[in-house]
């Protein structure tokens, strides 16, 4: 923030002299945004005007040139910007009371000219830049609706008033009310004060201004053109503001303004100079976008110089459209004529595909109906010229998309249309799907199949085919495509309950929009895991999860890849070991891991052995922000994953997850902070897994054995193994399952005692890294667990906790572990010694209920308090407990 | 149609400021109960909350998407464009905000971002998102002429009319409009700008 000068008397505006403001608090540096003394004229010359030196010093050439050298620019902008909020916002209510005055004067006077602008400006920054009521005067509020309604007043200050009011609302003083204005814009502009209030009376009464207007000739020079948005917001506002009798009218308004606007151009404004003669030439007709004469009706690809009401009001209908007919499109049968036409609202009767209608007039809605079909059949066909200007390749593909959109309306609403659609929406199909650029038209394309193909009884299979196999794998860097892809899923989750069917397939293309586009996607595709999900889906799932940010990097490669001139991709030497991601893209030892990776459809079978020599390749591209930020979604649908596979999943996949997730733990993509994320998440599923599933531990006994049997897991695995360590110790039981003989128990007791021993007993002699302080902990009550139900034990552990007070002694261990640590290590060793010195009491607190369906338990969460409780039993001596 | 449109600085290591903010129109009795006194300023209250919602999001996402491009999340002082800039490779795009936060129902977003600069569109679920974001790309360009946005005074905050006019417009009432290009230019020449993009 830069500190603004002192005013200097250079900065003033010639022949102006200024009032010191009095008002101004002599702390706040610059000048206050509302002086109720002296507002400058001329807004022109606001380099001069007295409030604001910080940024004044910055306008003109000076502040242009340091813009443009980089001194100044948004630095500089946002300084000032920042330093008009904040006076806005501390403006005190009698400041501002006596500004308001001032401006009202200004107003009330003979003509309002740029100073009353101005004010009105400020008055308005005040109002909007806090968060909190601005009190301004009920005769003030008057005024500005009076001003605002007066056909003398200058646009830009009705402009202003209205932005105020608006920025007030809702407003307790309005007077304000459209039903006399005649002027079309000026309705539009009051229109926009009154539909801001929130209040339903105030809707329906603009509502019914507005369609009124439209029903009458309007008067000389008035437009309808800045009526229909109003209708429109109406309609988002609250759809039931309109009557039947009212939605019939408009709708025959709307078809006739799509369907019958002018095919000649219209003409220039005569510009009255002194060259310009009247022109008496015929009007020129109107192009396509190719430049070629147009030989059908008008519409909103179709091109003048110059246009007409009517082809403006063709505009505003058509992007109207889509909303008026949900809203009023499907009506009719409730109300009017019912069972005038078989086959309206989507009722089941067969369309008759070669019959046309009747030759009868429609009722007004299906008439509309009628021509935005014809107008969208148009589109569709003038989608496929060329356009001259580039931006308009752009809006043709809009219009295709809102065109393919509308048709799906119109057949839902009356199954009449289904098979005229069918027929073109296949041609289109077929026109565009080989070509990138329309792919976002793909997708409302797909959607009218799924819709409407049963009743038309045709074979979609290859659209959705093309749609879930081609697109994602080729286009899954647009972002925008991205969002409406899985938007789509979204909207169809029903596609996702078939396991056999292309959507349930196409899941590992689906996750290629997420690895590159992490952040907008994450919250949509939590949405959309647990519709993925399925017995069958569930292990191939995990693995995509976890190699998530793999994908990503993988993806990269696959974009430079596809980039790379065709003479740089026929690859190197296929003897070598390739030098480059680049290169081993194409290379036959990584090809195959490659294509695994970036496959299109589910293949369970076709896994390779591993995939860590790829993980190893790609390790080069860890760094990157994008595979960073897909990283740091991974561990939010682990858990979603966990969540969802514990509702369906049976003791066979419960098993086969576990084994995996010991696996995949030491097979992780090369991000410390990612690795140690996932770590914490499978170890509390694994917590979560062996409490939903005791038996596992008793079925699995030689996977558990051997990862928590290596001291090297404690070290680089810490959050799995003492989640695993603890669940041992809590549900390896003859209560949990009958299984857990003692030899059972003995088993497992060996290699966790050996660990512990190895870690406390051994290790303070060798200089190794400590081990976290909860490791040891945990180790220790599970020991004394599985000894309070093998009671045979209890000697080998009573004497190996006491040889806990010599370990956290030993200088080696001083030199490793915080004082606390140590000593919370030691309380602990000394408690579960003192419950072991009664094996009854001990076998009774260290055995869970096996009614227990708490699963998220925290590690030893019930020990604590059980613990300190036999401590007092045994050593009632004060001081003899930590406090 | 559009809910809102949104204009903000995303601010990098500072918090984002919202320099323009826009609602088409209050959805009536939304939340807070009609009638009492308290109400009205509560309904304003959360309109605002929300569109700071919308501002807060626009702005995290920008980041993220400027990070995920190698570029440093605050942008660098530009340099003022001296030819016509173009937005085709602006970075931009969309997101949805779930119904119950902030807004009732489910919005998009999509959003653009110039220079130290961003522009938001909030859209009724439904909306047609390629118009939506052809119609960002024109509002911008207009926006930042007519609010003098690349200069150094607070023009943004000062000149809501000149806002105004280009939303009524290019956005009449949240309307976005199907403009070929020579209905653009017809635009324009009403609103007074000379070629501009």
């Amino acid at each position: 923030m830069t500190t603004p000068a002192p005013r200097a008397a250079r900065e003033q505006p010639p022949g102006r002299v200024l009032v010191p403001d009095l008002l101004c608090d002599p702390s706040r540096r610059a000048e206050p945004l509302c002086s109720s003394r002296r507002v400058p004229a001329d807004p022109a010359r606001r380099t001069g005007r007295p409030w604001g030196t910080a940024f004044a010093a910055y306008r003109g050439g000076a502040g242009a040139r340091r813009a443009r050298d980089g001194h100044g620019g948004p630095g500089m902008f946002t300084a000032a910007a920042e330093s008009f909020l904040r006076q806005a916002r501390e403006i005190q209510q009698e400041e501002l009371r006596r500004f308001a005055a001032r401006v009202s004067a200004l107003l009330q006077g003979p003509e309002p000219g740029p100073e009353a602008v101005d004010g009105l400006q400020r008055l308005h920054l005040t109002v909007a830049a806090t968060k909190y009521p601005r009190k301004l005067d009920g005769e003030f509020v008057e005024l500005l609706q009076t001003v605002l309604c007066s056909p003398k007043s200058p646009e830009q200050i009705q402009v202003l008033c209205a932005a105020i009011l608006r920025e007030m609302s809702p407003c307790n003083d309005l007077i304000l009310s459209c039903d006399e204005i005649q002027d079309t814009k000026l309705l539009s502009l009051v229109s926009s004060v009154l539909l801001a209030q929130g209040n339903k009376g105030e809707v329906a009464a603009v509502g019914q201004r507005v369609v009124k207007a439209l029903e009458r000739r309007l008067p000389e020079g008035q437009s309808a053109r800045f009526l229909l948005p109003v209708l429109a917001n109406v309609l988002r506002l609250s759809p039931g503001s309109l009557t039947e009798e009212q939605i019939d009218v408009v709708s025959k308004k709307l078809a006739d303004w799509l369907r019958y606007a002018s095919i000649q151009q219209g003409m220039a404004q005569p510009s009255g100079g002194f060259f310009s003669s009247p022109r008496t030439k015929q009007p020129a007709p109107i192009t396509e976008v190719d430049g070629a004469v147009a030989t059908d009706f008008f519409t909103v690809l179709s091109v003048a110089q110059h246009y007409t009401q009517d082809q403006w009001l063709n505009v505003q209908t058509f992007s109207m459209l889509r909303n008026w007919l949900l809203c009023y499109g499907g009506k009719e049968l409730n109300t009017l004529n019912p069972g005038a036409r078989a086959g309206v609202d989507g009722s089941e009767t067969p369309p008759v595909c070669a019959a046309g209608r009747a030759g009868r007039p429609l009722p007004p809605r299906e008439r509309l109906r009628d021509k935005a079909f014809e107008y969208c059949q148009r589109l569709i066909e003038q989608s496929s010229r060329r356009p001259l200007k580039k931006d308009d390749g752009d809006l043709q593909k809009a219009c295709l998309i809102e065109a393919v959109t509308i048709m799906d309306i119109i057949c839902k609403q009356d199954s009449f249309y289904v098979c005229r659609a069918v027929s073109c929406l296949k041609v289109l199909h077929s026109r565009i799907c080989g070509d990138g650029t329309y792919a976002r038209a793909l997708l409302p394309i797909a959607q009218f199949f799924l819709n409407h193909s049963k009743l038309a009884a045709v074979d979609s299979d290859a659209i959705y085919k093309h749609l879930f196999t081609d697109i994602p794998a080729q286009l899954f860097h647009n972002p925008s495509l991205a969002f409406e892809f899985v938007q789509f899923c979204k909207d169809n989750t029903q596609l996702f309950t078939d396991s056999s069917s292309i959507f349930r397939q196409s899941f590992p293309n689906l996750f290629k929009f997420l690895a590159w586009n992490s952040p907008p996607l994450i919250s949509e595709f939590v949405d959309l895991l647990p519709f993925l999900l399925d017995p069958d889906t569930t292990i191939e799932i995990f693995h995509l999860l976890l190699d998530l940010p793999c994908l990503t990097a993988a993806l990269d490669i696959q974009l430079r890849a596809a980039a790379l001139p065709a003479s740089e991709k026929a690859g190197a030497d296929p003897a070598g070991k390739p030098a480059t991601c680049l290169e081993a893209f194409r290379h036959p030892l990584y090809k195959s891991l490659f294509q695994y990776l970036l496959r299109t459809k589910a293949a369970p079978e076709d896994a390779p052995e591993s995939l860590v020599p790829l993980r190893q390749l790609l390790g080069s591209l860890a760094g990157s922000p994008r595979v960073v930020q897909c990283a740091e979604t991974v561990p939010v649908l682990l858990e979603l994953f966990f969540r969802v596979v514990a509702e369906f999943a049976d003791g066979s996949l419960i098993n086969q997850l576990v084994v995996l997730l010991l696996q995949r733990s030491d097979q992780l993509y090369e991000i410390p902070a990612f690795k140690e994320d996932v770590y914490r998440v499978l170890g509390s599923q694994l917590a979560t897994l062996c409490g939903l599933r005791p038996a596992l531990l008793v079925e699995l006994s030689t996977e558990i054995l051997e990862f928590s049997g290596a001291v090297s897991n404690i070290q680089s695995k810490e959050a799995i193994f003492t989640h695993l360590a603890w669940a041992v110790g809590e549900f390896l039981s003859v209560s949990h399952d009958k299984r857990c003989t003692v030899e059972q128990i003995t088993r497992f007791f060996e290699p966790l005692e050996a660990v512990l021993f190895e870690i406390t007993q051994l290790r303070p002699q060798a200089s190794t890294p400590s081990c976290a302080p909860r490791a040891i902990s945990v180790l220790m009550a599970t020991l004394t667990k599985l000894a309070a139900r093998s009671q045979d034990l209890i000697p080998r552990v009573s004497m190996f906790l006491s040889k806990m007070r010599t370990f956290v002694q030993s200088p080696a261990v001083t030199s490793v572990y915080s004082d606390e640590d140590l000593e919370e290590i030691l309380i602990r060793a000394t408690e579960l010694m003192n419950l072991l010195k009664m094996p009854s009491v001990a076998q009774f607190v260290l055995t869970p209920p096996v009614a227990s369906t708490q699963f998220q338990r925290e590690v030893n969460d019930s020990l604590p308090l059980a613990l300190r409780m036999v401590t007092q039993l045994l050593e009632p001596a004060p001081g003899s407990m930590p406090v | 149609m559009v809910r809102a449109v949104v204009l903000l600085a995303p601010g990098g290591p500072a918090p984002c400021r919202v320099l323009y903010a826009r609602s088409f129109g209050t959805p009536p009795g939304t939340g807070t109960g009609t009638g009492t006194a308290t109400a009205g300023p509560r309904q304003r209250l959360c309109r605002k909350e929300q569109l700071l919602a919308v501002a807060r999001q626009v702005a995290s996402q920008c980041q993220l998407l400027q990070s995920s491009l190698g570029r440093p999340s605050s942008p660098q002082l530009p340099q003022l464009p001296d030819e016509p800039m173009s937005l085709q490779d602006a970075p931009g795009g969309l997101f949805q905000m779930p119904p119950g936060d902030p807004f009732p129902e489910r919005v998009t977003v999509v959003w653009l971002s110039v220079l130290a600069l961003t522009f938001a569109l909030v859209c009724e679920p439904q909306e047609n998102l390629s118009l939506a974001e052809i119609t960002l790309r024109r509002l911008a360009p207009r926006l930042l002429l007519s609010l003098r946005l690349l200069g150094p005074g607070a023009d943004v905050l000062l000149r809501p009319d000149a806002a105004d006019g280009l939303l009524d417009r290019l956005l009449p009432h949240g309307q976005m409009l199907f403009l070929n290009e020579r209905f653009l230019q017809a635009v324009d020449r009403e609103l007074g700008i000379k070629a501009s993009r």
